[in-house]
């Protein structure tokens, strides 16, 4: 008994040292995004310019540098937790908000509700949650043959992605929206506090309900008859977990655009170093994705100045090889 | 009289669209005593295990456990009164024996937030005691033979301390040691602990030497049931397996000949 104690303490211990040194890393890269770009200060000028006497430069940076920051931190999180939830749904390390169409249809139909009606700008991420819920629901019974199949709900779930993609395009042209000279998709520029205030209405939200579902999560990864043994309502459980899921994701969507991938990597890497149990896990990945979302969009505005990569161009970039690193290697392991 | 059975089937009906398996099926699952389900394969065995634990659902009649239809009880009410070991099992990633066996707890305790305490303790490492896997308690389920795999699902389900225990075919996919080694477990449990068991076997003496009770199944009709004495009839057999089969007999007791 003591020894299994002893023996959890380690590495639980191991686990949470993890932890300490990515959110040390993570105040660090806060920092160091905070100080560079094209305008240039000092820790010390930007304390003072923030909470001692005014100062242009820092007050630019405050409008424009800051929410960009806390956009990245918070999208980032947001997309993890919600990769880890739908891969314990489904079964399926391989889901991915992005990737199985969930972002494409949160970001048609705000875009569509926003085209008619500019009004509702504040609970636009209400639509792009009705959105996601519609994609979602249309992969999830799409797949369905007596049970979800891994490779049925990546496959339907990429159709249903271009699906929307191409529609939301296809609107711009409708509502002549697309004229003149766009936004790069994915950009986090000319995000205000604005954009960050929606997110905080939502996100934190989401992710206590993440953490409290965790044990369930951990349940469902087993067989569907195995949880319902157990006295799980799989059913109801599924439900309420992809809920969460399609809410984080398409919260980020509508602020951020369509993120492919992150959803995807973070929790593989979260894997290798805090293992699957979810009750690490979530929380993890939330932090690692705060960390790299962050780490992309600082270095896609530092690296090529004064022009700028989106984190999302990144992002896709080193995803793809990734992705398909990790199909290759499940390959292996089923073979 | 509803005292003797834990389990009574009235009327069932079950199929899917283009089969129709289980016709105004009726049958009963006495208390305290070991129930083995026989039959050929396709014969409806596995569904009625799956039918009776509320893995599916069923179309017309009933099923009632201790008086209660099933469909009144919930999942998670259920799992209290019911645990079962399913033939095939997706093994968790990194995941030791004893917190798989900790996750028979789940029907006792609440979803969101909790820690196992001193009498779930107890309750696992009596369950791991009993199974034998005590001292692999601390080895990821990965690494284990699947005799031992075996025993640590049977110590899950031990772990939701329940009074009846399905298995569905416990002994397939093991070596002849390891299968003694289940069965032997599985009938000192029944006498022991007094666990009504209820068993799809595939091993027709494996039955008769470890079942009190036999149903056997044939396309979804019920072709026999009764104590298993009743079974050791050459022409019951012939019409269960559609084969001729003698039966002989090793130090009185009789056995029946598969080759």
């Amino acid at each position: 008994m003591a020894r299994i104690k002893a023996q959890r303490k380690r590495s639980a211990t191991a686990k949470t040292i993890v932890i300490l040194i990515t959110a040390a890393l993570l105040i660090a890269l806060f920092y160091y995004s905070s100080v560079s770009g094209m305008l240039q200060v000092s820790f010390g000028e930007l304390m003072r310019g923030l909470f001692i006497e005014g100062n242009d430069l820092v007050d630019i940076i405050w409008d424009t540098r800051l929410p960009r920051i806390m956009i990245s931190m918070l999208v980032g999180c947001a997309l993890a937790i919600s990769g880890v939830l739908l891969q314990s749904v489904l079964r399926n390390p391989l889901a991915d908000p992005g990737i199985i169409g969930i972002s494409g249809g949160a970001k048609f139909i705000e875009v569509a509700v926003m085209g008619f009606f500019p009004g509702l700008f504040m609970i636009a991420p209400l639509f792009s949650f009705l959105g996601g819920m519609l994609a979602f629901g249309l992969v999830y019974t799409l797949s369905w043959r007596q049970g979800i199949s891994p490779t049925r709900i990546i496959l339907v779930g990429v159709a249903i992605s271009a699906m929307f993609m191409g529609l939301t395009e296809g609107l711009g042209y409708f509502t002549g929206r697309a004229l003149g000279p766009q936004m790069p998709q994915g950009s986090l520029n000319f995000k205000t506090w604005a954009d960050v205030q929606i997110l905080l209405y939502y996100i934190p939200v989401c992710v206590i309900a993440a953490i409290l579902m965790t044990r369930i999560c951990n349940l469902l990864v087993l067989e569907e008859k195995t949880a319902k043994g157990l006295g799980i309502n799989t059913d109801r459980m599924r439900f309420i977990i992809s809920v969460i899921a399609v809410m984080l994701a398409s919260i980020s969507t509508a602020v951020v655009g369509v993120v492919s991938f992150l959803a995807l990597i973070v929790p593989h890497i979260a894997r290798t170093l805090v293992g699957h149990d979810h009750r690490w896990l979530v929380p993890y990945s939330g932090l690692l994705g705060a960390f790299i979302f962050l780490l992309f969009d600082t270095i896609g505005r530092t690296v090529v100045q004064p022009a700028e990569i989106p984190p999302i161009i990144l992002m896709s970039v080193i995803g793809g090889p990734m992705f398909i690193i990790l199909l290759k290697r499940g390959d292996r392991k089923r073979a | 009289m509803h005292d003797k059975y834990v389990f009574q089937v009235e009327g069932l009906n079950f199929g899917y669209p283009e089969l129709s398996i289980f016709k105004d099926f009726n049958t009963k699952i006495e208390a305290g005593k070991r129930t083995v389900i026989l039959g050929q394969n396709g014969c409806g065995k596995t569904t009625l295990l799956y039918l009776l634990s509320k893995n599916l659902k069923r179309g017309a009649g009933q099923i009632h456990l201790d008086d209660t239809d099933i469909d009144n009880i919930s999942q998670r009410e259920f799992a209290k009164k019911v645990a079962m070991v399913h033939q095939k099992n997706l093994i968790p990633h990194d995941i030791t024996v004893e917190k798989l066996v900790s996750y028979g707890r789940t029907p006792h305790k609440s979803l969101v937030l909790t820690k196992l305490n001193d009498e779930d303790q107890a309750i696992m490492d009596d369950a791991m005691k009993v199974t034998g896997i005590y001292e692999l308690r601390e080895r990821p389920v990965t690494n284990l033979s699947s005799g031992q795999l075996q025993r640590v699902w049977i110590a899950m389900a031990l772990a939701q301390h329940t009074d009846i225990l399905f298995l569905d075919e416990p002994t397939t996919y093991l070596d002849v040691k390891y299968q003694l080694e289940i069965l032997n477990l599985v009938e000192r449990l029944n006498k022991e602990r007094h666990i009504t068991i209820v068993m799809i076997l595939h091993d027709i003496n494996q039955a008769i030497a470890y079942g009190d009770n036999i149903i056997a199944l044939k396309k979804g009709s019920l072709i026999y049931e009764g104590d298993k004495d009743g079974l050791l009839d050459e022409k019951m057999l012939y019409e269960i397996y559609d084969t001729e089969l003698k039966i002989s007999h090793y130090e009185n007791r009789p056995f029946v000949v598969t080759f």
